[in-house]
């Protein structure tokens, strides 16, 4: 996967698993449905990790920019849990 | 209205009238009905319930106790920048 800039790479895993990790260490897992240039991130199919513990699923989920660490790829799926 | 979520503000202007979920900074969930928002993400909700998690920890066995309050706001305005996370109502 090239990408001319990190926007640019961005826009080519929408569609894709990933994990999105905040500042506060919380990870979402899920399918990354789209963002903006405030790097807000709507996943959809959401697991929400805290301290590598599974807490909740959502459909839907919007997560505000500012509180984005980072953006990961995530090759397989629910790897870690089966 | 537009039904497609091309960005995710969307996301948040589809759940206008619903009940959403409302993650916010220092381990605070809201729920309510969503009546207004704006860029920052000032949100405006009605019939709301917050929810604080404090987690004590037992002097005597070092156990982590959580402990939740609740509070509830007929109307409630809330400033954009402590919100972490929004979910619409959860589809059953």
């Amino acid at each position: 996967m090239t990408s001319k800039s990190p926007s640019d790479f961005l826009k080519n895993i929408i569609g894709k698993p990933v994990i999105v990790k905040l500042t506060s260490s919380i990870e979402y897992k899920g399918i990354l449905a789209c963002l903006d240039a405030y790097m807000n991130i709507s996943l959809e199919q959401a697991e929400e990790w805290i301290e590598g513990q599974f807490k909740n699923k959502y459909a839907d989920i919007f997560i505000r920019g500012n509180n984005v660490f980072y953006v990961t790829p995530q090759k397989k799926r629910n790897l870690q849990d089966l | 209205m537009n039904l497609e979520v091309k960005e995710p503000i969307d996301l948040v202007r589809l759940s206008l009238g619903e009940k959403i979920y409302i993650k916010m900074r220092g381990d605070r969930e809201l729920r309510g009905t969503l009546h207004a928002f704006d860029q920052h993400l000032n949100i405006v909700l009605s019939n709301v319930e917050e929810v604080l998690t404090v987690i004590e920890i037992d002097e005597e066995t070092n156990e982590e106790i959580m402990k939740t309050t609740r509070r509830n706001f007929e109307m409630l305005y809330i400033r954009g920048d402590g919100i972490i996370a929004i979910a619409p109502p959860k589809r059953f």
